[in-house]
């Protein structure tokens, strides 16, 4: 993926010591080489959106499991997370990260069933250090705006793994879709994984959820957003796959 | 004592029970989130520029633990007559993607009080970060804090 050259440190001033933790800026996403397995749809040329530039009402949603009963550290838990990221999500969504994985401006294609509508799209890693990493969405990805899976330790010094999401819906059908039926599956769909990292650590501890409506407003401002929506898009790439079978197959006859 | 009385009596026991069971599971909760928030490591000093201008100054780490300390300089910079708010990150050490979140919840919060919200001071590698979130498409960034103030008072 092409990026811009790093900004030049300013003069007599030391770097941040997060500088090394964030991705560089980029104008849209760009996708080189693409995993095995995974659709390179509504990835290649998006922008990315936050929360301030999606449609439907902002959620932040934080997700908790105690890893109680083992001895272990958080940068321990968020490098085991990386390292088997995919591994962790439930069967209807699928993960598939670059060959340099879990790290700063890698892109993560993503293959999901929503409501059995398939959804191709990514996420794109901005931020990661040794105990939390962020996501962040682009344009036509069901959420716009920021996942961050992070560790730590409380003050009984058990480790907490946590996923934080704080995003809105991204167009009005997917605002619909949250309202009707969806925010229950993605609130499933975290949870396992979350159930799935402590079970890699041989915990059983319950998930908590915790979340508030940050700002109950739609941003109208955005209702075109619905162009670019990541399961329209994917449904016609999905009933167009005989046609690219057929050009694939004439290829190899005539090549 | 007469039978009213006692029903009376038991009444007024059975509520003031039920209140201290409640009273106590809020300190639970409370007591829960108390131990699962480490200190935050960011002091934030609030100051006026003006009638309608307040500045709040950020030094140290801008992450989840600042939370608290963000939203009483918020309450303290903003009265009545404020109509926006300047945050200035020159001292600003450290923040993370957890700090971009309280970002936004601040400008939500802002926007619903029908205020405004400006930086100043973000050295070259915050103003990416606020690029690569898209936080600049919302908070205006400046060069200094005399432009800030006089952006804030244009408004």
């Amino acid at each position: 993926m092409t990026e811009e050259s790093p900004p030049p440190s300013e003069e007599g001033k030391k770097q941040p010591r997060d500088a090394a933790f964030w991705a560089q800026r980029i104008e849209r996403l760009e996708v080189s080489d693409v995993p095995e397995g995974a659709a390179n749809v509504n990835v290649h040329g998006r922008r990315e959106v936050g929360a301030l530039q999606g449609f439907g009402k902002l959620w932040q949603k934080t997700y908790r499991v105690r890893l109680a009963g083992i001895d272990t550290t958080p940068e321990e838990v968020m490098r085991v997370w990386k390292e088997h990221f995919p591994e962790f999500q439930p069967p209807n969504s699928r993960f598939y990260p670059s060959m340099a994985g879990v790290a700063p401006g890698e892109v993560l294609f993503i293959s999901a069933s929503v409501g059995g509508m398939p959804v191709h799209t990514g996420v794109r890693v901005i931020y990661a250090d040794n105990e939390s990493f962020t996501v962040m969405t682009p344009e036509g990805h069901p959420e716009s705006g920021w996942n961050t899976f992070s560790a730590y330790q409380d003050d009984d010094g058990v480790t907490v793994a946590q996923i934080q999401s704080l995003s809105r819906a991204n167009d009005p059908i997917y605002e619909m879709g949250f309202r009707i039926v969806g925010s229950t599956e993605q609130e499933r769909i975290w949870t396992h994984v979350l159930k799935s990292l402590a079970a890699h650590f041989s915990v059983n501890e319950p998930v908590t959820l915790e979340k508030a409506c940050v700002d109950p407003k739609v941003q109208w401002s955005y209702v075109m957003n619905v162009w670019q929506n990541a399961g329209a898009r994917s449904m016609l790439y999905t009933m167009a796959a005989p046609t690219r079978w057929i050009r694939s197959r004439i290829g190899r006859r005539n090549p | 004592m007469t039978a009213p009385e006692m029903d009376g009596d038991q009444t007024l026991h059975s509520s003031l029970h039920s209140l201290r069971g409640e009273y106590e599971g809020i300190r639970e909760i409370m007591r829960t989130r108390r131990k699962d928030m480490p200190q935050a490591q960011v002091k934030m000093n609030v100051r006026k520029a003006s009638e309608k201008v307040s500045i709040i100054d950020v030094e140290g780490e801008f992450n989840a633990f600042a939370e608290v300390v963000l939203m009483d300089a918020y309450n303290q910079a903003s009265d009545g007559q404020v109509r926006a708010i300047i945050l200035n990150f020159e001292d600003l050490e450290y923040m993370n993607s957890s700090g971009i979140g309280l970002l936004v919840t601040l400008l939500i919060r802002i926007n619903r009080e029908k205020q405004k919200l400006l930086t100043y001071g973000l050295s070259e590698h915050y103003r990416s970060i606020f690029q690569i979130t898209r936080l600049d498409d919302a908070i205006a960034i400046h060069e200094s804090e005399e432009e800030a103030v006089r952006a804030a008072n244009s408004l």
